[in-house]
């Protein structure tokens, strides 16, 4: 048995079992926590959108819009003006983006045996993070977004600037990731042509054939997606099979004893979420291309997260020609939250997969506070008999090298997963 | 006659720093800033925007260069806590792409995990060795608090398992000066919360040597840079206010230095979210802004590269930065009004100005004289 500390953003622990020189099963153990949902109980409920975006400063911006968003559904008729829905979206999508340039260039890259490229990975993130501190005032930990709406009053110079950040990231996406129009890249659907395009992606795709790395990573092929906005759809994915219904009511979590951290099922069985999850699920042509010819491996993981850069760079631009700066930014919800004793939930896409919050308020206080990170659902620590995501896709390997590759193209960050 | 006395002794800091041992001999800093496409009118331009915030004369701007430049004499450990990564997130989005982020990825890179390659093992032995290589020398940065005593198992980190608090109190110990960066290891932060189920506490409540606190959540990635030039050029601790905080950045409330001021003067509020006052940019007071309790630079420096703040945006100050965050700040759309806070001036604040804002202009400069005049006196002793 050998062990083996994981870094990732935070810790975990994976135990490797070998049984003849061959990966027989991984121990997966967080050994840190800090008990967030404790602290939230008891106090006033838009207390949490203070308190939560610092469950993690990853990925903190999809925390607040989570909370919200399960605060609002506390209520029964709460209006919610168009504007601010696109505004709350864009800057999710731009945490998104910067989240997958920082995951590629700091985390990916130095597994390849390349120099981890630090600049190449803060350029990118900082426009993004500017975008979002545009509307959110700093980033990371912002809590603009309010029951009922959003506090800024953005102006058309804002907008202008806004375009600009989202223009000279994708300069640098055609510049460096994959030297090709973002329009054409968006639109292709082989993936087999994107290897002999020129960009950093297209040199680690070509690495991963060269070394005979398609077959790895490979799971249960098995994908889930809650978050719903504009441009992910919820659903689930089995091989293709793609179906729309699917109901949060059926999200297990339950207590790992060795472990600070807890498992997440879909209908007792453990689901992948992130980047890849939400392509399937969303039919995205190239992804599914890639899919058809290399299953659910490494190479359709992190071409599925890269790829994710461009078409939310694109999408945003959309939304924002849908913005409408006359409408209001924030609408009075009609009771008090003082008065209201309600439950609710959310599920938003963070960058690596499904986040879901359920809360309870009695009298405007916090009853019960549950948090679903994305990287619960891919961590799952499973036993050998019903093994987790992660887990699967690791078994069989012969060396921890190629098992650490696998187990970061899910992209895992423990901050969260055991807030 | 001019006094010269502080840019010699600062001058003779930088020339000792200059006979130290560079990390890397093959590469500079100032290399490696003309290697990443900044002139040197960049630079100097750069460095003259931090000599400013460090509250120094222009004339100094060439030390603050020197001191950039001495940066590689002095390696840095970074260590993660109990805590969400914000700290080093904010770090790393300093400027586009800086002089102060390339600063801190060449001297810190001996142990800071989130920007590391190195994994398990290899992170622990890094940190070992960089411990041992630069003993006495190195600056130790912590970000995160630390879950204290029986309950130090809630942060256990590393292949050998270790608490946090026996990783920090190991680390603390050869360090030239320690700095807390954020609120979480400055005061234990947002997991200090009530009931602080982890009982999580400040960097310095477990190690017995002094601790500069640089608290924000996050903080200012120019505070964190500032801090550590700062170190540089002096060699000793800051001027610190009562909770160790350094003066040049925490040394004025939010509230001193707000855009909106203006607005709290003239007794203009937003009343609530989305209405014609927060189209007009009026003070956030009402809505919960905790500025006048709050000690910090935000107004001056923003966030983002000087993008925005939260008062920028709209929202008001949550009060980030003062211990007790968030226990002390809650409710969040709701101001602390009459509630005694206990400020560093004994919950003095400027709520006796804001409470009484309706009656009229001449009496609230009154008041605000007077509130002003009662907080100089309290003030005096500590400085």
């Amino acid at each position: 048995m050998i062990k083996l500390i994981e870094k990732i953003e935070g810790e975990a622990k994976l135990n490797f079992n070998f049984k003849d020189a061959k990966i027989d099963f991984v121990d997966i153990e967080f050994m840190s926590t800090r008990n967030i949902e404790n602290i939230l109980k008891g106090k006033s409920a838009f207390d949490a959108l203070v308190i939560n975006p610092r469950v993690c400063g990853i990925c903190g911006h999809a925390h607040l819009i989570a909370t919200v968003q399960a605060l609002e559904n506390c209520y029964d008729n709460l209006e919610l003006s168009n504007k601010a829905k696109i505004i709350r979206e864009l800057t999710l999508n731009f945490e998104l983006i910067q989240n997958h340039f920082k995951w590629y260039y700091l985390t990916m890259l130095p597994l390849f045996g390349q120099k981890q490229q630090v600049l190449k990975a803060t350029y990118p993130s900082q426009l993004m993070g500017k975008a979002i501190a545009l509307f959110g005032g700093q980033y990371p930990h912002t809590s603009y977004a309010i029951v009922g709406g959003v506090v800024c009053e953005i102006t058309e110079m804002d907008i202008i600037k806004l375009q600009h950040y989202i223009a000279q990231t994708i300069k640098f996406v055609e510049d460096n990731l994959v030297k090709i129009d973002s329009e054409n890249f968006l639109t292709c659907k082989d993936a087999d042509t994107l290897l002999d395009y020129e960009g950093d992606l297209p040199d680690i795709l070509r690495q991963i054939k060269k070394e005979k790395l398609l077959k790895y990573g490979k799971s249960y092929d098995r994908f889930i997606s809650f978050g719903e906005n504009s441009y992910f759809k919820k659903g689930k994915s089995l091989q293709t099979k793609v179906s729309h219904n699917i109901s949060i009511e059926h999200v297990k979590e339950s207590e790992i004893p060795s472990s600070f951290a807890k498992n997440v099922s879909f209908k007792d069985k453990y689901y992948e979420v992130g980047p890849l999850a939400r392509a399937m699920v969303n039919k995205t042509p190239l992804i599914a291309d890639a899919h058809k010819k290399y299953g659910d491996s490494i190479f359709s993981r992190i071409l599925a997260r890269v790829c994710e850069i461009s078409q939310l760079l694109e999408h945003s631009k959309k939304l924002i020609k849908d913005l409408d700066l006359s409408e209001p930014s924030y609408i009075e919800p009609s009771l008090d939250i003082s008065q209201l004793s309600a439950s609710g939930y959310s599920a938003v896409e963070a960058a690596r997969g499904t986040l879901i919050h359920k809360v309870e308020i009695e009298d405007g206080m916090i009853k019960n506070y549950e948090i679903i990170t994305p990287t619960q659902w891919n961590l799952s620590g499973g036993t050998k008999d019903k093994q987790g995501v992660s887990q699967k896709a690791m078994i069989g390997l012969s060396d921890i090298k190629t098992a650490e590759l696998v187990f970061k193209s899910f992209d895992v960050c423990s901050v969260c997963t055991t807030h | 006659m001019k006094d010269n006395s502080l840019f010699n002794k600062l001058s003779s800091r930088l020339d000792e720093l200059s006979n130290l041992p560079k990390l890397d001999d093959e590469v500079s800093i100032s290399k490696l800033i003309e290697e990443k496409g900044f002139s040197r009118r960049e630079f100097m331009g750069w460095a003259g925007a931090m000599t400013s915030m460090l509250m120094l004369p222009a004339s100094f701007t060439p030390l603050v260069a020197k001191a950039a430049e001495m940066a590689d004499r002095l390696p840095l450990v970074w260590l993660h806590m109990a805590e969400c990564t914000g700290c080093s997130e904010s770090l790393l989005r300093s400027a586009t792409p800086s002089i102060d982020s390339l600063i801190f990825d060449y001297i810190s890179l001996e142990y800071h995990e989130t920007i590391m390659a190195a994994a398990g093992w290899q992170a622990e032995q890094n940190l070992e060795h960089a411990i041992e290589k630069y003993k006495g020398r190195y600056i130790l940065m912590v970000e995160g608090g630390i879950p204290h005593g029986q309950s130090d198992y809630f942060l256990t980190l590393g292949a050998h398992a270790r608490t946090g608090e026996e990783i920090a109190v190991n680390a603390s110990e050869h360090a030239a000066a320690i700095f807390a960066i954020g609120t979480c290891s400055s005061f234990g932060g947002v997991q200090a919360a009530a009931p602080n189920p982890t009982n999580a506490t400040a960097l310095s409540n477990v190690i017995s040597k002094p601790v500069i606190n640089v608290p924000g959540c996050p903080p200012s990635e120019s505070n964190i840079v500032g801090t550590l030039l700062h170190f540089i050029l002096y060699g000793t601790l800051p001027a610190l206010d009562v909770y160790n905080r350094p003066k040049w950045a925490y040394g004025l409330r939010i509230h001193d230095a707000c855009e909106r001021r203006g607005r709290f003067d003239a007794g203009e509020f937003v009343q609530q979210f989305g209405d014609d006052g927060a189209k007009n940019g009026y003070c956030l007071y009402k809505v919960g802004c905790k500025g006048p309790y709050t000690f910090n630079n935000c107004s001056k420096q923003k966030f983002n590269q000087g993008t925005s703040w939260p008062v920028q945006a709209g929202h008001g100050c949550m009060g980030c930065s003062e211990p007790d965050f968030w226990d002390a700040m809650g409710i969040v759309h709701e101001p602390l009004g009459n509630r005694l806070y206990h400020t560093a001036f004994g919950g003095m604040g400027s709520d006796a100005t804001a409470d009484k804002i309706g009656r009229g202009i001449l009496t609230v400069t009154a008041i605000g004289i007077a509130a002003h005049a009662l907080i100089s006196v309290i003030k005096k002793p500590k400085d």
